[in-house]
């Protein structure tokens, strides 16, 4: 799929969403309790993120956009609303179920990269497909062909101490991929990066998207990483206040 | 495959804590070590005692005259006559009177026996030089000495005791032979080594206590100790009236060793269960500082995957790959203290195969109980909450 298929809103004059939606959030409320005192984190948030999106979720510290992504990636379940993936609606009572539906259809990319230390770029790239039951070989090979595409293959017998924190997150968007998942989070991927490597970073996403349609949410506070973003949803005090398009092209 | 990369993965994360891992090990070696070696030691001593058994077979009893009886006794031609009577094949009487010889600084105590030809079959007692008593010696005062008699003779003086005469109470005694080193206990009388044996009916001429009251006999069958009773009861009430007999079967003896060493192996087993339990500990705190150590790891394979059973199974498996570990060193240990144990006491080593597979097997227990309650802490993590500290 190229990019210029795609039926983003603003290019086509169309729709006001992508034809194939990845996944749809409909009214979601996370309250967390303090104390005595319960937290409104998120106050209603409505979204669709469509199939091949490179979208960025901008907000200030405190705004709710991890609570958001936890959601999204289903490591925190809502207090209330409604949450699809590929129109499967999401419900929390089964770890099991769950667990499955994240190995196999989210991949994480973190800010602080969380490769495991005592593992090989290749083996730590390998991760997500263990707990799909698949046999090493195939795991190797399948790690490598992720690495490559990241361009970590000369590091692939590297431990993480042994990388930069650039080519650690190159390795984690990797891990991220290699179960060929529908969306792929990554919560401030660049934020323990100088400006030139996030910027490595950023074009690496750019790529994947464009050239492999991958379906990307880039959760971030800086407006220049959110703005090479196609579509830009700003959130302030758990609210959706602000949804736009970018005019940025590749 | 889950579990290949389980296993490989406790691996590396036990020996990346390289100095954690071998203080968990050492209390679950000690343990593991502590339950083979009491086991083992255990089934050498077993062994050890019912080989006399072995070498003289378990079809023997012993019968001795109850004590409180008056006038009657037990006559040696009455003995002698119960041989190819039912399923007595051997019949060996004898009488044993202690006497001390020597004088001064160099003084033994001797186990004085008068026996017939058979107590030698009976009880396998092999010569080392010379001859044996025979029936052909009856009332004649040749005698056969034990080993330890015989040490005693030879730094009393006498090099080479055959031939050589020995003075017991107003006695003298030619010597004719000397038997070889028997294992005491058992069904064997006492004191076979230390012994100067004559015929029987020597013995009461010439012994201060000249009352036959023990003979042994060799069943063709195996029959239950009140049964062979019953019988020998029956014999003697008619030859002698009154006169009542016990009877102890070389089965009954075993059975009453076997439980006693089943008592013995489950208190050495109880302090070996208490050592493992210490060491389980161990195990769980090392367990425990690991969960702790690696939330972060934790939250991040659920992030990409991972269920709860996943993460438990992980470290249980960790925890059971350092049991085993801690297992096959202690079942070398424990080994190795049989082995030494056997030695010291010139024992025969035997290896049980039953406890190195219980040593296995309490291993993995081990493992899987301690291992259980942190490795569940593992797994109820909230992933946001690990994947943050």
């Amino acid at each position: 799929m190229s990019y210029g298929k795609m039926p983003v809103n603003g290019h086509t004059g169309g729709s006001r969403y992508p034809v194939k939606t990845m996944l749809k959030i409909i009214d979601v409320h996370k309250n967390y309790a303090v104390g005595p005192t319960e937290v409104k984190v998120l106050k209603g948030i409505s979204m669709e993120v469509g199939k091949g999106e490179l979208l960025a979720v901008i907000g200030a510290s405190g705004s709710g956009k991890s609570t958001l992504m936890h959601m999204i990636g289903l490591l925190e379940q809502p207090t209330s609303g409604d949450y699809f993936i590929e129109g499967e609606k999401i419900s929390y009572d089964n770890d099991r179920v769950l667990s499955t539906i994240r190995n196999r259809k989210i991949g994480f990319v973190f800010q602080q990269y969380h490769l495991l230390p005592r593992l090989t770029a290749l083996d730590n790239v390998g991760v997500p497909l263990v707990y799909r039951g698949m046999r090493e070989p195939e795991i190797k090979e399948k790690s490598m062909v992720f690495l490559k595409k990241v361009e970590m293959e000369d590091r692939a017998r590297h431990r993480p101490n042994e990388m930069s924190g650039g080519q650690q997150q190159r390795v984690a968007v990797a891990r991220a991929l290699v179960g060929n998942p529908s969306i792929v989070l990554a919560d401030e991927p660049t934020g323990a990066l100088d400006t030139r490597t996030g910027q490595e970073i950023m074009n690496l996403f750019r790529k994947l998207n464009e050239e492999e349609g991958i379906t990307i949410i880039v959760i971030t506070h800086d407006h220049k990483i959110a703005a090479q973003c196609r579509r830009q949803v700003e959130m302030v005090d758990g609210v959706i206040v602000q949804s736009s398009e970018s005019r940025v092209q590749s | 495959m889950i579990l290949k990369a389980n296993i490989t993965e406790a691996l590396r994360s036990l020996v990346s804590a390289k100095q954690r891992t071998i203080l968990a090990l050492i209390g679950i070696v000690i343990g593991i070590g502590s339950v083979i070696g009491m086991v083992s030691i255990g089934s050498i001593v077993q062994n050890e005692a019912l080989k006399q058994f072995k070498d003289m077979g378990v079809d023997i009893a012993t019968v001795r005259k109850d004590s409180g009886e008056k006038g009657s006794e037990m006559a040696l031609k009455d003995i002698l006559g119960l041989k190819g009577r039912g399923d007595v094949t051997e019949v060996a009487p004898y009488l044993t009177s202690g006497t001390e010889y020597g004088s001064g600084s160099k003084k033994m105590f001797m186990e004085q026996m008068g026996v017939t030809e058979s107590f030698f079959d009976l009880n396998k007692i092999v010569m080392k030089r010379g001859r044996r008593i025979t029936d052909l010696d009856a009332y004649r005062y040749f005698c056969v000495i034990g080993t330890e008699t015989e040490q005693f003779l030879n730094s009393a003086g006498t090099p080479d005791p055959i031939g050589s005469r020995i003075a017991l109470g107003d006695r003298i005694y030619t010597i004719v032979g000397v038997m070889g080193a028997v294992s005491e206990g058992g069904m064997r009388p006492y004191g076979i080594n230390r012994s100067v044996i004559t015929h029987i009916t020597t013995g009461t001429r010439s012994f201060q206590s000249k009352e036959i009251n023990t003979f042994m006999v060799r069943l063709a069958g195996l029959k239950a100790a009140p049964e062979v009773k019953a019988e020998f009861q029956d014999y003697f009430e008619k030859k002698s009236n009154g006169l009542r007999v016990s009877v102890n079967t070389a089965e009954e003896l075993i059975a009453s060793m076997k439980k006693q060493m089943q008592l013995f192996s489950l208190l050495l087993g109880a302090i070996g269960s208490i050592a493992l339990i210490v060491g389980g500990i161990g195990v769980m705190n090392v367990m425990l500082i690991s969960v702790t150590e690696r939330r972060k790891e934790i939250g991040l394979r659920r992030a990409l995957g991972a269920q709860q059973m996943d993460i438990q199974a992980q470290f249980i498996i960790e925890s059971v790959t350092l049991c085993l570990a801690g297992g096959i060193i202690g079942i070398f240990l424990g080994i190795g203290v049989s082995l030494i144990f056997a030695k010291l006491s010139k024992w025969e080593f035997l290896v049980s195969y039953g406890s190195i597979a219980l040593g296995f097997g309490v291993a993995t227990a081990v493992g899987i109980f301690f291992g259980y309650y942190p490795a569940r802490q593992a797994a109820r993590l909230d992933p946001i909450k690990a994947l943050r500290s």
